[in-house]
């Protein structure tokens, strides 16, 4: 008869430990991870412990090993690619679920904890919050308790464990801040973390075609924050500046190249007050850099000025930048314009839109001149039946004609386009300006904060001695939209949406708390990089750091940490001989001159003593009888004060 | 402190539980003369519900000691003889058939009391020994099948002369383990031995004691014995003392974890006899020699003639925390 060969049952004890630590370090995955995979792991999971639980046999290797090439080709399935951060982590989100169906004795189960270290870790590679930390901090404190209970002798209470890893993480907190601050940063990382492409692109895409997107979704997320250095612009002068859409084929808007660039000083003349901010930028994965309707000057590295006043950056920005500019509200650009490229900027397909086309040569003709037909195009926007939403209908071909005489309702990128192409059509040079407007200021952080709500498109015409001015026809549809922002209406009934019943100016402040709480995080741990770690250590006293000061500094300081924990670890450790009942009676012992020897009871020793006769029999009573009742006896304060005196008085 | 402490010093109890226990040994002692400490250590042991052997020579009063912690706690007692035809049954009892009800009806034996004096328990055949032992473990007996629960408060106190007197059969170590004690009384000082040569005859005087305690005051002392506060510095004592007696090279086999709680049981139990606030070193080393002397096997070569000897040479060895 086959032996019955199940488990023995005697994982149950830290099983359950060892699987919530697992499952705590998933958790921030799960949000990327495809479905089946936080599904099998959850089925692994359960089934693991049911094995343990009704002592079942685990299941034979060919199983498993056909598992895992089965989830192995799951995942080049899903991905296309075992590379990069995604199929990274979902790989080992997929291994650390089958390692589960093989755990059977301890050291399965380290090695559990060590990959669920590594899945808390490689969370980091895709976001680093504000709660990133403390979830961290919290999550290594989980497994080491599952450490803990794994090799901890059977029956140790959960609390002990708790209170065990606590301190072993505190100790290491001050180690690990210390190679924070330390430990050379460099400009370029030697590695280079291969970010998924295509997933995770946010603001502003490249090109613009109205009538595509039916609906735009309006996300609250933030695209940059700004400070300013001396007085913030009205909200109507906020225009961000991003990237200039310059051809149009009747549907799509579209760039040209901008690294044909040229200085910014030979494009534009400035007048007025410069306006001075810092622009902290959140990762776009795009080469387009914002600023302030017109950036001067900037301290991004190897960013430009295109021919159409639009900075771009040698490389995409795929981490959080910060930056600083001044800009000019008052300028003017490209105030001569050549025959060529009026030209370019006033051609639109012949072919479409001809409705449009047409209304724009008549109401040119009406008006007699250029800045009298651009007011009049601004009107009928205003006066007539237009209207802003963010749900318009779809436009199909000929989106222009359709849009102004058919469907009548668009947000920003329709009155853009539609301007655009009607200056164009009566022969003024136009173009398109994507980037943001507006802005709302956290009061608590004194910074401006820009969402990806705050989006906008608007236009730039062309006039004769003045250059490329502003106009922007959204606001003369909808002027609240540029006066006071998006943003500030989003939060209207956004506690009831949430299903409580929160006054919304509550929420509000409570939303811009959070940024301010972000934004300190962002400037001060997740920035600090070669130039802040250079001023720091400036600040510190370190003459000209360079990496190798700094990696003497760091050693010399963790093992200055180490020392001292060690130190103060064995300061605390009090042996049971040293405690002050203790003390007290071997002084009182040497003052008898008598040894005691081994092995001799205090109460032995006292009828040596009176033997001898150094000292009254009363004392030596009194003394003897207080120290056992202090050191043996239940705890009893006064019984050591009166010890305390009785040796004084000796 | 502890040779030197009379009956008179003792102070009474605050409760009367207590002072019953403080009256009772006082009564001991007004007949077993100049014994105080091994009256001290047989309350102890009964404290720790613990069994009591007591070996010595004939005549120097065991019997009498048995006697009068029955009489005195108010125990019910009885004595077994032991001797080289003593069977199990007579220890136990016996089921008997009776013609008139048609059916077997057990009679219990002597065991079925609170106090048991088993008189020379290595007279008797190992048979005889191991029905009496195991009862003492099991706190019950089984007849033809029944298993029957013993009284509560139930002690056995056994005598047995020296092992080197003949026709005796030597208890083994693992039997000598049930006994929480084995004490020794040793003979009367020359003032003592006059007074109870010239005074009352001790039998008569025993007829005269009345019961001072009763077993449900005995059941709470022990409660309240148990209870006794053991502090860090001796747990560590008593592991010390465990661990010399695993390595001391003149003991072959040292103390069982079972008799460090022996250990334990016995000193707490001391302690509260002695009216300490908490288990004191005297107490541990009081209780040591009794406790550990029956459970050591000295090892062949070594110079220590006697159990006690060697106890007290582990006890000058360990340094009191």
């Amino acid at each position: 008869m086959a032996k019955a060969r199940g488990t023995d049952g005697s994982l149950l004890e830290s099983l359950p430990w060892t699987l919530f630590a697992l499952v705590f370090s998933l958790v921030p995955h799960f949000q990327f991870l495809p479905w089946w995979i936080s599904a099998a792991f959850i089925v692994c999971g359960i089934w693991r412990f049911s094995i343990e639980k009704r002592r079942r046999p685990i299941p034979p290797t060919w199983f498993r090993g056909a598992l895992a090439l089965l989830c192995f080709l799951g995942v080049l399935a899903t991905y296309s690619t075992v590379s990069g951060v995604g199929p990274g982590s979902a790989l080992l989100a997929i291994m650390a679920a089958l390692k589960l169906l093989e755990t059977l004795k301890r050291r399965d189960q380290f090695v559990l904890l060590f990959i669920s270290i590594f899945l808390v870790m490689s969370s980091l590679l895709r976001e680093q919050h504000l709660w990133s930390l403390p979830y961290l901090l919290v999550a290594v404190f989980l497994i080491m308790t599952a450490w803990l209970r794994i090799s901890s002798a059977a029956g140790q209470k959960a609390r002990r464990s708790f209170s065990t890893s606590g301190r072993l993480v505190m100790y290491a907190a001050p180690l690990a801040i210390a190679m924070w601050i330390f430990f050379p940063r460099i400009a370029t990382p030697f590695w280079s973390v291969p970010m998924d492409t295509g997933t995770g692109t946010s603001g502003i895409s490249d090109t613009m075609s109205p009538g595509d997107i039916s609906s735009l979704s309006l996300s609250d997320a933030v695209a940059f924050r700004v400070e300013f250095k001396g007085e913030v612009p009205a909200p109507r002068d906020r225009y961000w500046r991003g990237l200039v859409l310059t051809v149009f084929n009747g549907r799509t808007w579209t760039g040209n190249d901008p690294f044909r660039g040229a200085r910014v000083h030979e494009q534009v003349v400035n007048s007025g007050r410069p306006v001075e901010y810092t622009i902290t930028l959140e990762p776009t994965r795009q080469q387009w850099v914002f600023a302030l309707d017109m950036p001067w000057n900037w301290t991004l590295e190897r960013t430009f000025m295109g021919r159409q006043q639009q900075l771009i950056r040698a490389r995409p920005i795929d981490q959080r930048v910060a930056y600083e500019a001044v800009s000019y509200l008052d300028y003017r650009t490209d105030v001569d314009l050549t025959e060529f490229a009026r030209s370019f900027y006033e051609s639109i397909p012949t072919q479409s839109n001809q409705r449009t086309q047409e209304l724009a040569k008549r109401m040119r003709n009406t008006a007699g001149s250029d800045a009298a037909f651009i007011e009049a195009v601004l009107m009928r926007f205003h006066e007539q039946e237009y209207y802003y939403t963010l749900e318009p209908p779809p436009l199909g071909n000929n989106s222009v004609d359709r849009f102004l005489f058919e469907t009548r309702q668009g947000f920003c990128e329709h009155y853009a386009s539609a301007f655009a192409v009607m200056m164009r059509a009566a022969g003024i040079p136009a173009r398109v300006v994507l980037g943001y407007q507006g802005g709302e200021m956290n009061p608590m952080g004194g910074h401006l904060i820009v969402r990806q709500s705050d989006a906008h498109a608007w236009n730039e015409v062309w006039i004769e001695d003045i250059g490329w001015r502003r106009v922007d026809p959204t606001a003369a549809v909808a002027p609240e939209r540029i006066e006071v922002g998006r943003s500030g209406s989003m939060f209207n009934g956004a506690g009831a949406a949430w299903g409580f019943d929160m006054p919304s100016v509550l929420l509000h402040r409570m939303t811009l708390y959070w940024d301010a709480m972000n934004a300190t995080w962002n400037e001060w741990v997740l920035g600090y990089g070669p130039d802040n770690q250079d001023k720091l250590m400036k600040w510190l006293g370190m003459d000209d750091p360079d990496w190798r000061k700094m990696m003497l500094t760091m050693i010399a300081i963790v093992i200055g940490i180490v020392l001292l924990i060690s130190l103060v670890l064995s300061l605390r450790y009090r042996p049971p001989k040293r405690d002050r009942a203790a003390i007290l009676y071997k002084k009182f012992v040497r003052k008898t001159g008598i040894e005691p020897s081994t092995g001799e009871t205090p109460a032995t020793f006292a009828v040596r003593v009176d033997g001898e006769s150094v000292m009254p029999a009363e004392t030596v009573d009194a003394i003897t009888s207080t120290y056992l009742d202090v050191r043996y006896g239940p705890p009893n304060p006064q019984a050591l004060l009166r010890l305390e005196s009785e040796v004084r008085n000796l | 402190m502890q040779s030197g402490s009379t009956l008179e010093k003792l102070p009474i109890g605050k409760d009367s539980d207590r002072a019953t226990l403080d009256r009772a040994r006082k009564t001991l002692g007004t007949i077993i003369l100049g014994k105080d400490g091994q009256i001290g250590l047989a309350l102890s042991c009964l404290l720790a519900r613990g069994h009591l052997l007591i070996e010595d020579l004939p005549g120097l009063g065991k019997t009498m000691l048995a006697q009068a912690l029955a009489r005195v706690l108010g125990l019910s007692f009885r004595r077994i003889q032991f001797t080289s035809d003593l069977l199990p049954a007579d220890i136990v009892g016996v089921s008997v058939f009776r013609q008139e009800k048609g059916e077997f009806e057990f009679q219990p034996g002597p065991i079925f009391s609170q106090l048991i004096l088993a008189d020379e328990v290595n007279r008797a055949t190992p048979k005889a020994q191991s029905a009496l032992l195991e009862s003492m473990e099991e706190y019950q007996v089984s007849v033809d099948g029944n298993t029957r629960a013993l009284p509560d408060p139930f002690f056995v106190v056994a005598t047995q002369n020296p092992a080197d007197q003949i026709g005796t059969f030597p208890l083994p170590e693992s039997q000598l383990d049930r006994f929480l004690m084995r004490l020794e009384l040793g003979y009367p000082n020359e003032e003592n031995e006059r007074e109870l040569i010239t005074g009352e005859d001790r039998r008569s005087m025993l007829e005269d004691v009345e019961a001072i305690a009763t077993a449900d005051i005995l059941l709470r002392l022990q409660k309240a014995a148990a209870g006794m506060h053991m502090s860090e510095p001796l747990v560590d004592y008593i592991q010390a003392l465990v661990r010399q007696t695993r390595e001391s090279p003149d003991i072959d086999i040292g103390l069982s974890p079972r008799g460090a709680l022996a250990l334990v049981a016995a000193a707490k139990a001391h302690a509260f006899v002695e009216h300490h606030s908490g288990v004191y070193p005297d107490d541990i080393q009081a209780v040591f020699t009794v406790i550990a002397g029956h459970r050591l096997k000295p090892a062949g070569n070594t110079t220590y003639r006697s159990a006690a000897e060697l106890c007290q040479h582990v006890l000058d060895s360990v340094a009191i925390p």
